[in-house]
């Protein structure tokens, strides 16, 4: 059956969107992403338009991280001091992240700065977990013993102000960083349309050196805050969340993630971090490709307002 | 509302001595498009007769339908240090959003250049109000042309016109699923010897019917509300499928 959606002003087939919404939530409960970095370009694909595409995957994103949060917080893998810090950062970042997407738009290369910033990002970190997960693997393989938590060691940002005590993940750290890493997260949001659970499950593990237990269900905590600002701020600013195409990602979404999660209990974190690690690494070297080799036609097309 | 329009075309169409309007009745299978929830695009019926035929000259029948101007921003990539980036762009103001154009015989057949263009009939003579360019705008216009024939938004079918018997014709217009909201125009041209004779403008309208209209509506009116609205959505959804699903296992 077709559905009409109404902001979006086309009709799509609801068992591909509920089967997208799935996918995408499965990898959501799977890895603690929001799989923003893959829903956006998905719709887009599909013929959706890229101002609608980026606006309603952010509430898609928001309901299948409530779903995977609550199932974490159950766990207790859920450091709640750690996620409201990040989320205050990343609440200013949303704010300043939606204020220079005006500004790049009005420059007139928003889809090279999109592209370009994706195949960095994702790059970046996807090039750095692989590295690092295959080490961890073949430390694993050969016996030796897994490094230890390394909570104790001093490192530059302990020198910094405002500590606080975050008993879930066994820190004495300043605000300062998490709160940096939050506003990062929040501009890339309202750039990108994502969530940014790829650059802030790494940044808990590598840069903050919070616990694997607890990193999934903060950085889910942290994302449902983004992503729920970035919805709002969408509909106001540029009347593109389409709550009928919403409605069916998120049914399948969150279907999608409760599975995600149960799957991801069977595997071990340097296995979901190899995972993780290759599908950012694959969606960054499509972009990659598709900034270097000739497009089939090199005029597009953008409707203004009529 | 529709014989308002009737009657007004009826008038301009009078107050050019070479046209005889009474030659020419058009009309349309329905004068709205509702667009529903279940909607996937239709196909509209314009049908018409010509009246006191004569045996003299060849007819030939054009009906366009075009739907409401916009702006379009046309963009063309180029390769810098090895990168597709767009580099030159063209603003065409009032483009129709939607134009079909179904004929007799093709249009060079029909009349001479001149008078294509001097009504505008057929996709080679769309012409944009004005064009923001700072080189030849030509290659956007013709791009913009054929990007919206890909989407089924521009067509021009040169045997689209059936004729039922020598005066009644009829022709299917199809109207695809991404259409525009807003007033279209179906003209009907009557060609004789290459000179239109009579000509007849008939409205019709498509816009979103109930839920899709409201929730439109919402989206644009109070657009807080609509946002809150879709995050507690969301966040109603996320908790109860966790709530369920817990049951479950």
């Amino acid at each position: 059956m077709e559905i009409y959606l109404p902001i979006a002003e086309m009709s799509v087939h609801w068992l591909i969107i509920l089967g997208m919404g799935a996918a995408i939530g499965f990898l959501s409960g799977l890895f603690g992403v929001g799989g923003g970095f893959l829903l956006t370009p998905l719709l887009i694909f599909y013929g959706v338009p890229a101002s609608v595409a980026v606006a309603t995957t952010a509430s898609h994103i928001t309901a299948s991280s409530i779903s995977g949060a609550i199932t974490q917080w159950r766990k207790r893998a859920l450091d709640l001091k750690m996620g409201a810090v990040m989320a205050a950062g990343g609440l200013v970042g949303t704010v300043f992240g939606v204020w220079l997407f005006g500004v790049m738009r009005r420059q007139g290369q928003m889809d090279l700065v999109v592209s370009a910033s994706y195949v960095i990002l994702l790059g970046t970190v996807g090039g750095l977990m692989l590295r690092e997960s295959l080490a961890a693997l073949r430390a694993y393989q050969s016996g030796a013993a897994p490094p230890a938590h390394r909570g104790g060691q001093h490192l530059w940002m302990h020198g910094l102000p405002i500590k606080m005590r975050f008993r879930e993940s066994r820190l004495y750290i300043s605000v300062i960083p998490p709160l940096i890493i939050g506003f990062v997260v929040g501009v890339l949001s309202a750039i990108m349309g994502i969530g940014g659970g790829f650059v802030i499950v790494p940044a808990m593990i590598y840069l903050l050196r919070m616990p694997t237990s607890v990193v999934m269900g903060t950085s889910l905590f942290q994302i449902i805050v983004v992503t729920a600002a970035t919805t709002i701020l969408q509909a106001t600013t540029n009347y593109a969340v389409d709550i009928v195409l919403a409605f069916f990602l998120i049914v399948g979404g969150v279907i999608g993630a409760q599975i995600g999660v149960r799957a991801g209990e069977r595997l071990r974190g340097e296995q979901l971090r190899l995972l993780l690690a290759l599908l950012v690494l694959a969606v960054a070297v499509r972009l990659f490709f598709g900034l270097i080799i000739e497009p089939a036609d090199l005029f597009s097309i953008a409707t203004l307002s009529p | 509302m529709r014989r308002l329009y009737l009657i007004a075309a009826v008038l301009a169409l009078c107050a050019i001595p070479a046209f005889a309007a009474e030659d020419l009745v058009s009309g349309l299978s329905q004068d709205t498009v509702e667009i529903t929830s279940n909607y996937t695009g239709t196909d509209i019926v314009v049908f018409g007769a010509i009246e006191h035929l004569e045996d003299t000259g060849l007819n030939d029948v054009i009906v366009i339908v075009r739907g409401p101007d916009a702006s379009v921003t046309v963009r063309k990539k180029d390769r810098v240090a090895g990168i597709w980036l767009n580099r030159d762009q063209a603003t065409l103001q009032d483009m129709p959003t939607y134009y079909y154009l179904a004929s007799t015989r093709p249009l060079t057949a029909i009349a001479a250049a001149y008078t294509l263009k001097r009504y505008g009939i057929g996709l080679s003579n769309l012409a944009p109000t004005r064009i923001f360019a700072h080189h030849d705008p030509e290659p956007f216009r013709q791009a913009l042309i054929r990007h919206k024939q890909q989407d089924g938004l521009y067509g021009e079918t040169p045997t689209g016109v059936e004729f039922l018997s020598p005066t009644l014709f009829r022709v299917h217009v199809p109207v695809p699923a991404t259409v525009t909201r807003g007033q279209y125009n179906a003209e009907v041209y009557l060609f004789r010897d290459g000179n239109v004779v009579s000509a007849q403008s008939t409205p019709l309208f498509i816009d979103q019917t109930g839920l899709e209209r409201r929730l439109f509506n919402l989206a644009h009116s109070s657009p807080l509300a609509y946002g809150l609205f879709a995050v507690l959505m969301a966040g109603t959804l996320g908790w109860l499928s966790s709530v369920i699903f817990r049951r479950a296992s």
